[in-house]
């Protein structure tokens, strides 16, 4: 049965009709238009999915739309304002951490929830967070140099 | 030379439309009235057809169209045309097209394929070359003699052997009468994926106006372009392939793979474009998958350690159809003598049809396969011959003067394997050796390695550039950017070659064969080769226009002038100038009369002088460009798991010129991780029933942060090559090739067991430990 739910998108309030157990990517990819969210995977493995719901970074084929009604949701394209890149997308271009690009916008919204809530986060709270997400181009060490400088940047914005 | 803009790490040109989620990948592009498609697999990876009933899967809401192959007689393929869009009367693989539903929403084609009822009669299935070369093994393919083939290949009628590709040089397997020891072994790389994060996936639009547009994440727009319009009867110049953003390719997406099914499915709805996209699972059992390369190899040396003969049979298991494996069995063939000359050849090549995913391209294409029993080999003749490893090596390398089991002789400008090798050596072995403690054993192991493009000879790659008006330019090219970098390399070699500052060039941001140059496809770590050298073609081409008006200009002779990308001025002269942004779309004189040619040029470049190979010798110049390196790793044992940990991977690659030494970096590492998973833990497994055991991430795991090496060393070595932009070679595929062998080497140097075939895992390594413990 089709319903009706309410959820804040990078930051404007949208209504859609979806049955309930909808999937989150695919309100954000098929009803939202929101396509910077990827699919790489079936089953919760890969991360590219990832998006910030109510400020803690999840996979979003994991949420059925029924259980994140009256959320608020930041996606890929809601980190930046206009020209101005979120600093997590700024360390990421800097530390030549994008080679597909495929997996980018997970990791960006993963970090970007990270370190919104825990500035200090040690090393190893990082590559824990960064380890849930598959990269098959880097090798990682331009991630992890990625991530280390987002936290930086983010430090010096405060 | 002194470089203005080869050589340093500016940044991706792509880099902010993916980091903010705006870059398009097929999935993201929507289109008027577009629809979806599901695929039927079948239960049994041999069967015929008896019956397909699609009555109840018709009758499904949403459902446009139900298709299955009945009746059609397309064939297919670039080498061997064994392929066809969909299941015709018999299934050769679990994951083969049976029929597909065409409907409004994804979910609705996917409920409604569900309802699709086939009936099957089950026939013996083979997962490996062995067992369908048995003499009692039924055919895969019954009239594969029918198949139109490339005239270079050659088939066993009445056998599943879908080609036998054969190498001799000197006196070949006689050769080895001239040894004085030998080594041999049986080594097995087995089935895998590139498993790129974005899957596969197409689009195909039948048009009213009798043209086919189509959307794919593939690296060969050109190649689908012909294939399609071949199949559907059209002038190529009426079908349009659009390649948008690729999430990763690593080799599977070349070729024609899923576009000739998806076009078959969107030909029964003329007027909709109808989009497939494959799951995880599909993009592992219905793409195109890797390796499943077993190769006997055998040495023959002098008792110095002089190498004189090598004797190689590879035995690919191809899979269902073979057009696509078997230039990847021919290439781990003529590859298989590594970085080394050897005075007698005799290398046989066999790609087997199975009733398993297709194999395809995969980084590397064949050299890692076959060098993985060439590396292998050499620490075992050493330790035969009582020799060091590295001295065995340095004697018998490539190098300038010497011929390579294809026959072509090695130049200067082929780079320098020895420097690789001293760089490896020096970062992983010059230190003393970690000792065995309560918890690790630890070892170093060590590879060298060549690597040859494995082009065709009409392999080209087209570049059109125009310059604006403001001395700006705008380059646009064929190739593929699936991460790798292409468009940064396309920048700075254009900056470079047309000496204007990078800002003022901009690359293409997608291929649309309608207004892209001609390239063959985006292959074989060619690109910068070939790309770059047509690059340098066009802009030589379009500074004689500017220097041509800035002649009758300036009133001299075109040969009078320099050209610096600003200005065109006498060489004696400066001061005498006229600038690049007045001529460059013609000068208009002081009377309005304009005088001149636009600025704007086309150039193409291929691999000069790439042959077939002979038809009695198999030899050839089939590499033109070779690149060499080796590479080494540190390893550490735990003892109580068996586990493996990398502390430290080294690699070192002649790269003639160094375009971008970050990027450089990057991809080495990205490659190399690769093939740590593939020596530690990936392997596509096949169950009793013929069908993929593993086709999901968490069961086929790909290497995560965790598992990179602590320590990572580049080395980049710069004897500039004859062929590419400013002396560059490729390395797209290059980090792949030495990383099995060196960790086994390591293994070897840890617990003395040697393993021939990957992945090592650590059940593998307890368990000899166990043994080795109850025998000792």
């Amino acid at each position: 049965m089709a319903e009706k739910y309410t959820i804040k998108v990078n930051g404007i309030e949208r209504t859609v009709e979806a049955e309930t157990d909808t999937l989150l990517i695919d309100v954000l990819r098929e009803k939202l238009d929101l396509t910077g969210t990827k699919r790489g995977c079936d089953n919760s493995t890969c991360g590219s999915c990832v998006v910030i719901l109510n400020g803690k970074a999840v996979k979003s084929c994991q949420k059925k739309i029924a259980q994140v009604d009256g959320g608020e949701v930041i996606t890929v394209e809601g980190l930046s304002r206009g020209k101005e890149l979120h600093p997590v997308q700024k360390a990421l271009v800097e530390a030549g951490a994008i080679q597909c690009g495929f997996c980018t916008p997970g990791i960006a919204t993963e970090l970007a929830a990270l370190f919104e809530e825990n500035p200090d986060a040690d090393e190893e709270t990082i590559m824990r967070a960064l380890n849930k997400h598959l990269c098959r181009c880097t090798g990682y060490e331009d991630i992890k140099n990625g991530a280390l400088l987002a936290q930086k940047l983010m430090k010096d914005e405060r | 030379m002194d470089f203005k803009y080869i050589g340093k790490s500016l940044p991706r040109p792509d880099a902010i439309s993916k980091v903010t989620g705006k870059a398009v990948y097929l999935d993201d592009i929507r289109l008027p009235g577009l629809l979806h498609a599901a695929i039927l697999r079948p239960k049994h990876a041999h069967a015929k057809i008896l019956n397909i009933d699609t009555g109840e899967a018709e009758r499904m809401p949403g459902v446009v169209k139900v298709v299955t192959g009945k009746g059609c007689d397309l064939h297919y393929g670039d080498n061997i045309a064994d392929l066809t869009p969909m299941a015709v009367n018999k299934v050769r693989y679990a994951g083969e097209p049976v029929a597909a539903v065409i409907a409004e929403t994804l979910m609705q084609a996917n409920a409604a394929v569900e309802k699709i009822k086939v009936e099957y009669e089950e026939l013996p299935f083979y997962l490996d070359a062995r067992e369908a070369m048995k003499d009692d093994a039924v055919l895969i393919h019954e009239h594969s003699e029918e198949y139109w083939r490339l005239p270079t290949l050659k088939y066993i009628p009445n056998t599943n052997i879908a080609n036998y590709y054969r190498l001799i040089k000197g006196k070949g397997e006689e050769g080895f009468a001239e040894a004085e020891v030998v080594v041999e072994g049986e080594f097995n790389y087995p089935f895998g994926s590139s498993a790129a994060i974005e899957p596969h996936g197409s689009i195909v639009w039948f048009k009213e106006d009798n043209s086919i547009e189509c959307w794919s994440s593939s690296i060969c727009p050109f190649i689908i372009r012909q294939d399609l319009a071949h199949n559907y009867d059209l002038p190529v110049s009426d079908v349009r392939v659009h390649i948008p953003e690729i999430g990763g390719c690593f080799g599977y997406k070349s070729d024609i793979t899923v576009e000739q099914t998806i076009a078959w499915i969107a030909s029964f709805v003329p007027g909709h474009p109808v989009k497939w996209a494959a799951t995880r699972k599909e993009d592992f059992t219905s793409t195109l998958t890797a390796h499943g390369i077993r190769t006997y190899m055998k040495l023959g040396a002098k008792r110095n350690g002089k190498l004189v003969a090598i004797k190689a049979k590879i035995l690919h298991s191809g899979g269902a159809y073979s057009d696509t494996a078997v230039n990847v069995t021919i290439g781990a063939t003529h590859n298989s003598s590594g970085p080394y000359e050897y005075e007698h050849c005799y290398l046989e090549g066999y790609t087997v049809y199975t009733n398993t995913t297709p194999i395809g391209a995969y980084r590397g294409y064949g050299h890692q396969e076959s060098q993985f029993a060439t590396e292998r080999l050499m620490d075992m003749l050493a330790r035969k011959l009582n020799m060091d490893p590295f001295q065995l090596r340095e004697m018998n390398y490539l190098g300038p003067g010497s011929v390579n089991a294809l026959g072509e002789c090695m130049w200067k400008t082929n780079g320098d394997v020895h420097a690789a090798a001293k760089a490896v050596q020096n970062a992983v072995f010059s230190t003393e050796k970690n000792k065995e403690d309560d918890k690790y054993y630890y070892g170093r192991g060590f590879a060298a390695l060549m690597k040859s493009p494995k082009g065709a000879p009409f392999s080209t790659k087209g570049c059109y550039m125009k310059m604006n008006i403001d001395g700006s330019v705008s380059v646009n090219m064929g190739g593929a950017e699936v991460g790798q970098g292409l468009r940064t390399v396309v920048k700075q070699v254009a900056a470079e070659a047309l000496q204007i500052p990078p800002e003022k060039i901009r690359v293409y941001s997608e291929i649309d064969t309608q207004f892209s140059p001609y390239e063959w496809q985006t292959i074989g770590s060619m690109f910068t080769i070939q790309g770059g050298r047509a690059i340098i073609r066009a802009s030589d081409k379009l500074i004689a226009i500017l220097k041509k008006t800035a002649a009758q200009v300036l009133k001299t002779d075109e040969d009078y002038l320099e050209y610096n990308g600003e200005y065109v001025y006498l060489r004696n002269d400066p001061s005498i100038k006229v600038a690049v942004k007045d001529i460059c779309r013609g000068y208009i004189t002081s009377d309005g009369i304009t005088i001149g040619e636009v600025a704007q040029a086309t150039a193409d470049a291929r691999l000069p002088r790439y042959s077939n190979p002979d038809s009695e010798t198999g030899q050839g110049s089939m590499g033109v460009d070779y690149t060499f390196g080796a590479q080494g790793a540190e390893i550490r044992i735990e003892k109580a798991t068996g586990k493996i940990i990398v502390d430290h991977f080294a690699s070192s690659f002649d790269m003639g010129r160094v375009i971008n030494p970050k990027q450089l970096r990057s991809n080495v590492l990205g490659g190399v991780l690769m093939a740590v998973g593939a020596t530690l833990s990936e392997e596509l497994r096949y169950d009793e029933n013929g069908h993929q055991g593993n086709p999901h991430f968490f069961k086929y795991r790909i290497p995560t942060l965790k598992d990179i090496p602590a320590k990572s060393t580049t080395v980049f070595i710069e004897n500039p090559g004859a062929v590419g932009p400013f002396g560059a070679r490729g390395i797209g595929e290059h980090p792949v090739i030495g990383v099995a062998p060196s960790i086994l080497n390591a293994i070897h140097d840890a617990i003395g067991v040697d393993y021939y075939e990957i992945p090592v895992t650590s059940e593998e390594i307890k368990k000899a430990l166990v043994d080795r413990k109850e025998n000792a």
